[in-house]
């Protein structure tokens, strides 16, 4: 028996008694592959040059990554370290000394960080064309399955690998050479106890937590970028006060409410809960904090991408747009160069009156957001039939005479339902004539109306002073960059040529908008999911690893509880209640200022851009969603591990 | 061979200090068969502890062969424990994740020992303590008594003069026990292993050379067998046992 077999014996047994933190350190290493893979694709970084930076930034992201692993594996190696002390104190007994049983240590970890690493780096390749489908899928491109693997993608995950075992295993090394014989052999009678013992004590922190908590959360969704951090500080501040307050104060209650205790399942609950919360406190308290972290940056990457999704959509209704304001608004350049270069089904050129009154205006009031028009603004019925035939979007019934219908973004629907006034338009008088809510370039200055616009009879819109000339068109095939940026020049020099340049020009392309939002979503949202997904897998973990190692005490518990007389059914009853009060009481408060902080960010934009499936309620549903579907999947694993090793051998 | 001199320790903190040894001095020479009794808390695993090096002395010399074992380097100590002491727990304390041969010959191997080197010795070992048919399973296969005999057969294994032994029938069967203590007594006489035995049953005392009872951390009294039979040594150690129940001046 050499050092290496032993070694690697004993990572066999490491890889099977920790089953669930050697699935997510490979778990851990395919995400990393496949994420690295992504920002070495050369198929990738060719969509646009948007996603050069792509690279760099999963490198960042990378960093952050390996130290949330690096937690990991330092926590649980010393964790492992702690339940395998007398086996370590057995070693230097036998006459081994602390350097050769840390190497022994070490290399068994090196052993068990290999094996994840070659199996991550497969399964990663998996994940990486399933990543590499939906990037394609973004940018509208086929995507057609390749067996490739990037020997880049590899370096990189296995030097991310070595940092995370190195940090580590450095650390347990230290350890090891530290502790005493003594300490290895009888690490079990070491006692935990409970922080805060006094019960005054108890309860100011638990008071001062709640409230440092509501402070932090309202700090937290203040507009500030200088005041979010103290919102954090406070928050984090308050998961410390309320877990170490929390734990030891549970005792407290029961003590005092003994006809509680002892009612149903209550004693055995509790008290198996405040035996694991009093050691664990400081812990949980960080494993909230990290789930906190996790929401929202899983929230904050629904949000970032919501908020491009939501303005594109506005803007992205026609294959070309220009809106051209300025002191004398001239089309002609841009037509020019459209009829030379860009092939086209469908085109109008048309102006964008206003009514010179603000009585919608004024109806809608605060609800309005950031107007530009000095009055309502004003489309004529056959420029607006023009547009919707553009844009794809079937044709309506003319307005019955007197009428005005509306088109408006949704989010003033409802509000402009409500307005049953008449309006002058000219010398013809117009009543309300039904709402459309498609998307029509609404959200912008220099577009069909900011948020909403009066469709009026072409007569009635004569002699209407105009507010900008625009151009929509509907392409032969979608625009693209170069096309895109020579209009975009046009724009400038028309610019550079005015007076007084405070009008301005607008140019949207469908296909250029559709690509940035695509690659800012790439570079934003993919780092943060990634960020989120490490924090998650570690922080789960680490309960579950602590849950499942208490397998040992639950058995002998449970075979007690069963020779004492208790029901079968009741005891997997108590089993499910200790385990689901174990895993809720982290994501509490997590979800409570992760939640809020979420909403808050999701209102932040100008109104109608998180409308549908970007509305901040189902932003937190989705963020909610992901996020208790990973959590969902480890607990179910932890608890049919738990169940059949307890339950059953408590025959 | 062992000398204990003057040892004292004590646990706990500065308001709160409990003496767990209190001046205990004892001799052990080479061949010996000492055991060490004494009620729950008089301080005799204490004592096993501090002369195995799992523990440290707060005062006193603990010397093996003239060297004081508190003044030995990283290196020394493990060269110490590797050659000179052998170590029974009253829960066998084996690695279940290797075989009993593996458990056997681990800290010979280890310590490169050659393969060669390392079998024979485990063989020859398992043969005098009858584990031979077990030597390929694994310690959940085997019974308590068998677990007990690996963990004898592992501390004289590298050739141990002194074999320290924490209630090493503690956790068997009496049939277990007795062998258990029948291959202890061979491995003493046979084999010249010294042997120190920290114990509270009166039966598996009477197998030793002379019992040393311990009573709130100091050495109460000491019985020397002698010719006497076993029987005849066991009740005496009862006696004393009963004495030890009351005070000092019931015995003195």
């Amino acid at each position: 028996m050499t050092y290496f077999k032993l070694s690697m014996r004993n990572a066999g047994r490491q890889a099977r008694d920790y089953l669930v933190y050697f699935v997510t350190m490979v778990l851990a290493a395919a995400l990393i592959f496949a994420f690295n893979a992504l920002a070495v694709s050369g198929e990738v970084l060719a969509l646009t040059e948007i996603l050069e930076n792509f690279s760099l930034i999963i490198v960042l992201a990378s960093v952050a990554v390996v130290c949330v692993f690096g937690w990991l594996a330092a926590y649980s190696t010393r964790f492992m370290l702690s339940r395998r002390s007398r086996e370590l104190g057995i070693y230097l007994l036998s006459g081994l000394t602390g350097r050769q049983v840390a190497r022994l240590f070490f290399l068994e970890n090196l052993a068990v960080g290999a094996v994840a690493l070659v199996l991550g780096a497969g399964l990663g390749g998996l994940l990486y064309q399933v990543m590499r489908a939906i990037v394609m899928a973004m940018f509208a491109q086929p995507y057609r399955f390749a067996l490739e693997f990037s020997l880049a993608a590899l370096g990189r995950t296995a030097l991310c690998f070595a940092l995370i075992y190195l940090f580590a295993l450095g650390r347990s090394r230290r350890h090891i050479r530290r502790m005493k014989i003594y300490d290895l052999i009888y690490f079990e009678r070491q006692n935990e106890g409970a922080i805060l013992q006094k019960g005054k004590t108890r309860r100011l922190v638990f008071g001062m937590s709640l409230v440092l908590g509501a402070v932090g959360t309202c700090l937290l969704m203040r507009k500030s970028l200088y005041i979010a951090p103290a919102g954090a500080f406070c928050a984090i501040l308050a998961l410390f006060g309320f877990f170490l307050s929390f734990a030891s104060g549970v005792p407290a209650f029961f003590e005092r409410r003994p006809a509680r205790k002892y009612r149903g399942q209550t004693l055995l609950v509790f008290r198996g809960l405040t035996a694991k919360l009093a050691s664990m406190g400081v812990l949980m308290a960080v494993l909230s904090i990290v789930f906190t972290a996790t929401l929202i940056s899983e929230g904050s990457s629904s949000v970032l991408y919501g908020i491009m999704k939501g303005r594109t959509a506005e803007a992205t209704c026609f294959d070309l747009y220009i809106g051209i304001e300025g002191e004398t608004p001239d089309p002609g350049p841009y037509l020019t160069y459209i009829g030379k270069n860009i092939p086209v089904e469908q085109e109008r050129p048309y102006p964008v009156y206003l009514t010179g009154k603000t009585q919608v205006q004024d109806h809608l009031g605060k609800m309005y957001y950031n107007y530009s028009c000095d009055s309502d603004p004003v489309l004529c019925w056959s420029d607006y039939a023009a547009l919707r035939a553009i844009a794809g979007y079937p044709a309506v019934e003319p307005p019955g005479p007197g009428q005005f219908p509306i088109h408006s973004m949704t989010y003033l629907e409802e509000a402009l339902r409500d307005y049953q006034g008449t309006i002058l338009v000219g010398e013809t008088a117009l009543t309300p004539g039904g709402i459309y809510t498609e998307h029509l370039s609404q959200s912008y200055g220099t577009a069909n109306g900011r948020g909403y616009i009066l469709v009026v009879p072409d007569q009635a819109a004569e002699g209407l002073p105009v507010h900008h000339i625009a151009y929509a068109a509907k392409t032969a095939r979608p625009v693209t960059t170069a096309q895109y940026e020579a209009v975009a020049d046009l724009a400038r020099a028309e610019r550079d040529r005015q007076e007084d340049p405070s009008g301005y020009v607008f140019v949207l392309s469908k296909a250029y908008e559709e690509t940035e939002v695509a690659a800012q979503a790439v570079v934003g949202c993919f780092p943060l999911y990634y960020l989120a997904l490490a924090l998650m897998m570690t922080a789960v973990t680490i309960l579950t690893i602590r849950q499942l190692s208490e397998t040992e005490h639950y058995r002998s518990q449970f075979a007690l509880l069963r020779k004492l007389g208790m029901d079968r059914r009741e005891m997997a009853r108590t089993l499910g209640r200790q385990f689901a009060l174990y895993y809720t009481l982290p994501t509490v408060p997590a979800v409570l200022i992760a939640g809020s902080f979420i909403v808050h960010l999701a209102m932040m934009p100008e109104p109608g851009v998180m409308v549908g499936w970007n509305s901040p309620a189902v932003i937190v549903m989705i963020s909610l969603g992901a996020f208790f579907l990973i959590y969902a999947i480890y607990i179910l694993l932890a608890y049919i591990s738990l169940k059949r090793n307890v339950l059953a051998s408590a025959r | 061979m062992l000398q204990v001199q003057n040892i004292e320790k004590y646990y706990g903190s500065k308001n709160n200090v409990t003496k767990a040894l209190n001046r205990v001095s004892f001799d052990v020479a080479d061949g010996e068969f000492l055991v060490i009794m004494g009620a729950s808390g008089s301080g005799k695993t204490t004592l096993l502890n501090c002369i195995s090096t799992i523990d440290t002395v707060s005062a006193g010399k603990i010397l093996m062969d003239g060297e004081d074992v508190a003044g030995l380097s990283e290196d020394a100590l493990a060269k110490f424990r590797r050659e000179r002491l052998g170590f029974v727990f009253q829960d066998f304390n084996l690695l279940d994740t290797l075989t009993v041969e593996e458990n056997i010959g681990l800290a010979l191997s280890l310590n490169h020992a050659d393969a060669q080197t390392v079998q024979n010795r485990v063989r020859e070992v398992a043969e005098k303590l009858g584990i031979t048919e077990i030597l390929s399973k694994f310690p959940y296969q085997v019974s308590g008594g068998q677990k007990q005999r690996t963990a004898c057969a592992r501390a004289i294994v590298a050739g141990q003069s002194l074999l320290l032994a924490d209630e090493p029938t503690g956790a068997l069967d009496s049939k277990a026990s007795k062998n258990l203590l029948e291959i202890i007594s061979t491995m003493n006489r046979d084999m010249r292993t010294t042997i120190l035995m920290v114990t509270h049953d009166a039966y598996s005392a009477s197998y030793a050379g002379r019992v040393l009872f311990l009573k709130d951390g100091r050495v109460f009294n000491e019985l020397l067998r002698g010719d006497r039979g076993r029987s005849v040594f066991y009740h005496e150690i009862l006696d004393v046992l009963a004495a030890l129940g009351g005070d000092v001046s019931d015995v003195l």
